[in-house]
């Protein structure tokens, strides 16, 4: 398709030197990181333990 | 018994036996193949020079290691080519309009070629999910719709063929029925629907071959982006 950017012309510092929409591998960690942070989610409100209502004698 | 206008694409059987079995072998049984002497006759020789020119039409922008789905593609596409073809004959029943057969063409090659993306150069897989130089605010989102593009890949690629072919054949009967049904009513718009059906059958003629031909370029080019 379009061609890869060696992002040789972009020096990143920091956290944009590993999640940044330039480089091949910038792209691929901020995919990464996104599908974790649902997987996370899910996983949450998954584990979230369910509140039972009281139960009251009648 | 009353006919409905999709009765068409009602799966043939006769006696319990299936005869979509006999129309997929079609393709197989029609095409005569070259002969193990040093020429060919003229019908061979040009079936010959346009499957080979289709071949490189389509692996033109393909690096050497995808040359491998060669065999595999030209096959495709001369199956597609010849199954659209033939339905237009009348009475006769298309394969490509069931969405069964279809799904079964396109799932498993885009998985191919999503699986082989993933393993042989996984980096480039998955950061083709994000667009270069996406701002920085859009880039969960555009995760996740190019995300849910790609699993809808396969499934647009078997109704894009199935319902381009599905309308093309009802309008075709249903065009059909008019003409004939307004002959002894109304004759000059029975000529005039009757040249319509006319130029409609060129047309379904070019998308039965331009939805094959499609069909085969966007495997190619999803093979493209994976190896």
């Amino acid at each position: 398709m379009a061609g890869h950017d060696a992002g040789t012309q972009h020096q990143f510092t920091g956290i944009a030197k590993y999640f940044n929409s330039y480089t091949i591998t910038g792209r691929r960690n901020c995919v990464l990181a996104t599908y974790a942070s649902l997987a996370a989610i899910a996983l949450f409100f998954k584990l979230k333990p369910k509140k039972k209502p009281a139960v009251t004698e009648k | 018994m009353m006919l409905s206008f999709f009765d068409q694409f009602m799966s043939p059987t006769y006696l319990g036996i299936p005869l979509i079995a006999l129309a997929l072998s079609l393709p197989w049984i029609l095409y005569p193949k070259p002969t193990p002497r040093w020429l060919n006759n003229r019908l061979i020789t040009l079936q010959g020079w346009f499957i080979n020119r289709f071949t490189q039409q389509i692996f033109q922008p393909l690096n050497l290691k995808g040359h491998k789905w060669a065999a595999l593609f030209a096959s495709l596409m001369l199956f597609l080519i010849t199954l659209n073809m033939l339905g237009l004959l009348p009475y006769t029943f298309t394969p490509t309009t069931q969405l069964s057969l279809n799904m079964a063409f396109a799932v498993p090659l885009w998985l191919a070629t999503v699986i082989i993306g993933m393993r042989n150069q996984p980096t480039h897989a998955l950061g083709h999910l994000l667009p270069e130089g996406t701002p920085t605010l859009l880039i969960p989102i555009l995760i996740i719709i190019e995300t849910i593009s790609l699993f809808i890949r396969p499934l647009a690629l078997a109704v894009r063929l199935t319902a381009n072919l599905t309308a093309g054949h009802l309008l075709i009967q249903l065009i059909a029925t008019a003409a004939f049904v307004l002959l002894p009513l109304m004759t000059t718009v029975a000529i005039l629907t009757a040249v319509l059906l006319f130029l409609l059958t060129l047309l379904e003629i070019a998308v039965a071959m331009i939805q094959a031909y499609v069909f085969v370029l966007l495997l190619s080019l999803y093979l493209q982006e994976n190896v």
